[in-house]
């Protein structure tokens, strides 16, 4: 072994590191957002008074709720990156085809590989740990589309600001629903976050769908004030991510970065 | 001759540097130009601003009498692109790729015409094959046969023939020049003097981000008017060699074959000069200026002639 080579390729690696921002966000995102999830649903467990049946059930419920968003979130992004990669993206795009029929049939895409995989995840959770999918009820509804189409949306943001800024976002892509996910309180209640966390959560759709369902598998009911504040965020976002992917895209072809990506 | 693509003053800055500064130019109905020019001249930002895939910082370009604002669907049904420097799908196979670029491109029963195209360009033998399996040159095959899936009116060539054998590269020659007869017109880039000169029927040279000469390929190469006289000597190579570099001739020596450039109006000087001196030869011959000549002497001026 070389050492000077070894020393070479730390060096290759600390250039690169220092001056791209977005691989230093990925040294210190993850750490801290472990630390945060965790550390907050540690200390909700230690005060919780549900039962130890219920804390289980919401929690499966919650994972399988969340998994809606995760995949949702990358959908988008990650078709848009794996065009890029494979330096397809102008060879698509040369063609009349246009970036709302991508993202929709990406959507499309999408959908369909969401319900394969929801149909599984239901009968793995059923059969290993009991878990119904009537503990949420109907509910399951309505909150994986509010979910799901949050996914999209952060999606769409992110594939606007890959156009933007280029290759060196893509630690978002896997990044964002980490970055979502503590805010969401999917495994704890909005009570649980300290003050300035529960102020980000509330501008959050996915926080009232994760609430009501907790409120529905505890037999409090849905608020539907709070599911309509959700729908109306989601819808909030939405159009603000297609504006933003919109503007990206214009960007990119006044920069060009539509031709340096591929 | 109605024009199919007209461009006006398109200048193309990224923040200080400019990469198109104003160019002109028209193309008519059944043409083919070739847009020449050394690396980094501009070609490929202007033929990207021509698919719309970079903003124009200003200036005008309009295709089939239309926009990219407000028709850009329309434009690029009606147009297509190759070039060796994008891919397809690689894990698709080449059917496959061929199949969804003929749904985007909205072709009327697909599979007929990708059976036409693949049959024109000899991909057959691996029409099955994964796209990340294929050679360039059966890469550069398969996208041929995408750029005429659509029949296009305008078909945007860069390098063509990159990476082909030469028997496959007179075969898409032939296909270009089958493809203007029925009426296409081409804007071509490549790097194969020869092929230009053998297709095209105009040629824009492009410096520096700026046309700087636009001619048919023999009137261009004209514009060179250093000639190469070759001979094959019998006796007098030192004198042959000695009276060029008095009369500051380049001239090289390989065995008994020298060569020695000229300007064309010094070639009776020269042969004279030889003849006094009793210089016997065997063989003389005289290379004309070519278009690769032209080529070079622009690239090395970075200018007009």
């Amino acid at each position: 072994m070389n050492w000077m080579r070894v020393g070479a390729i730390i060096q290759k690696f600390w250039y690169s590191t220092r001056r791209d921002t977005f691989r230093l966000f990925d040294i210190f995102f993850w750490p801290v957002i472990e630390l945060f999830i965790w550390g907050i649903f540690s200390i909700f467990l230690s005060k919780s008074q549900v039962d130890g049946v219920n804390l289980v059930t919401m929690l499966l419920g919650g994972i399988v709720l969340w998994s809606f968003f995760t995949r949702a979130s990358k959908d988008i992004s990650l078709s848009m990156i794996d065009e890029l990669w494979s330096r397809n993206f102008i060879n698509l795009f040369s063609t009349p085809v246009t970036m709302g029929e991508y993202v929709v049939g990406t959507i499309f895409v999408g959908c369909m590989k969401l319900i394969v995989s929801m149909i599984l995840m239901f009968f793995l959770a059923y059969v290993f740990y009991g878990f119904h999918i009537s503990s949420i009820g109907f509910y399951i509804i309505p909150s994986a589309i509010g979910i799901t189409v949050f996914g999209w949306t952060l999606s769409m943001f992110v594939q606007a600001c890959f156009l933007r800024y280029g290759h060196t976002v893509e630690v978002f892509i896997w990044a964002i629903a980490a970055l979502v996910q503590p805010f969401s309180c999917i495994f704890y209640p909005l009570s649980a976050l300290p003050g300035w966390a529960q102020t980000i959560a509330r501008l959050l759709p996915t926080t009232y769908f994760f609430e009501n369902m907790r409120n529905q598998m505890t037999g409090h009911g849905i608020r539907v004030g709070e599911l309509a504040l959700a729908f109306g965020l989601n819808f909030f976002y939405l159009m603000l991510a297609i504006l933003f992917l919109n503007r990206s895209f214009d960007h990119a072809r006044k920069n060009g970065n539509l031709v340096k990506n591929n | 001759m109605n024009d199919i693509l007209v461009v006006d003053h398109l200048i193309k800055k990224f923040g200080t540097f400019t990469a198109v500064d104003g160019i002109s130019f028209r193309v008519g109905k059944g043409e083919i130009v070739g847009l020449l020019g050394p690396n980094g001249a501009g070609k490929t930002t202007t033929i990207f601003m021509l698919l719309d895939f970079i903003a124009p910082t200003s200036g005008n370009i309009e295709i089939f009498g239309l926009h990219y604002k407000d028709h850009r669907g329309e434009i690029l049904q009606r147009l297509n692109y190759s070039s060796t420097y994008v891919e397809m799908v690689p894990r698709l196979t080449v059917w496959e790729n061929l199949l969804v670029m003929a749904n985007l491109y909205l072709v009327p029963h697909p599979k007929g015409k990708i059976q036409e195209v693949v049959g024109r360009f000899g991909v057959g033998a691996f029409i099955n094959k994964r796209y990340e399996d294929l050679s360039q040159g059966q890469k550069t095959r398969v996208f041929l046969c995408k750029a005429f899936l659509n029949d296009p009116d305008l078909l945007l060539l860069d390098e063509p023939t990159a990476s082909l054998d030469p028997d496959v590269a007179l075969l898409i020659r032939k296909e270009i020049l089958v493809a203007r007869e029925n009426g296409m017109t081409i804007l071509i880039t490549s790097h194969n003097m020869a092929e230009v000169e053998e297709v095209c029927d105009r040629v824009l040279f492009i410096n520096h981000g700026k046309i700087v000469a636009e001619d048919t390929p023999e009137e261009l190469a004209k514009k060179v008017r250093q000639i190469r006289v070759n001979f094959m000597m019998k006796d007098g190579q030192k004198r042959t060699m000695s009276f060029a570099k008095k009369a500051g001739f380049p001239a090289t020596a390989d065995g008994r074959f020298v060569t020695i450039s000229v300007d064309e109006a010094d070639i009776a000087y020269l042969l004279s000069g030889l003849a006094d001196l009793g210089v016997e030869y065997g063989e003389i011959s005289i290379d004309k200026p070519t278009l690769e000549d032209y080529f070079i002497k622009m690239s090395r001026i970075g200018g007009g002639v």
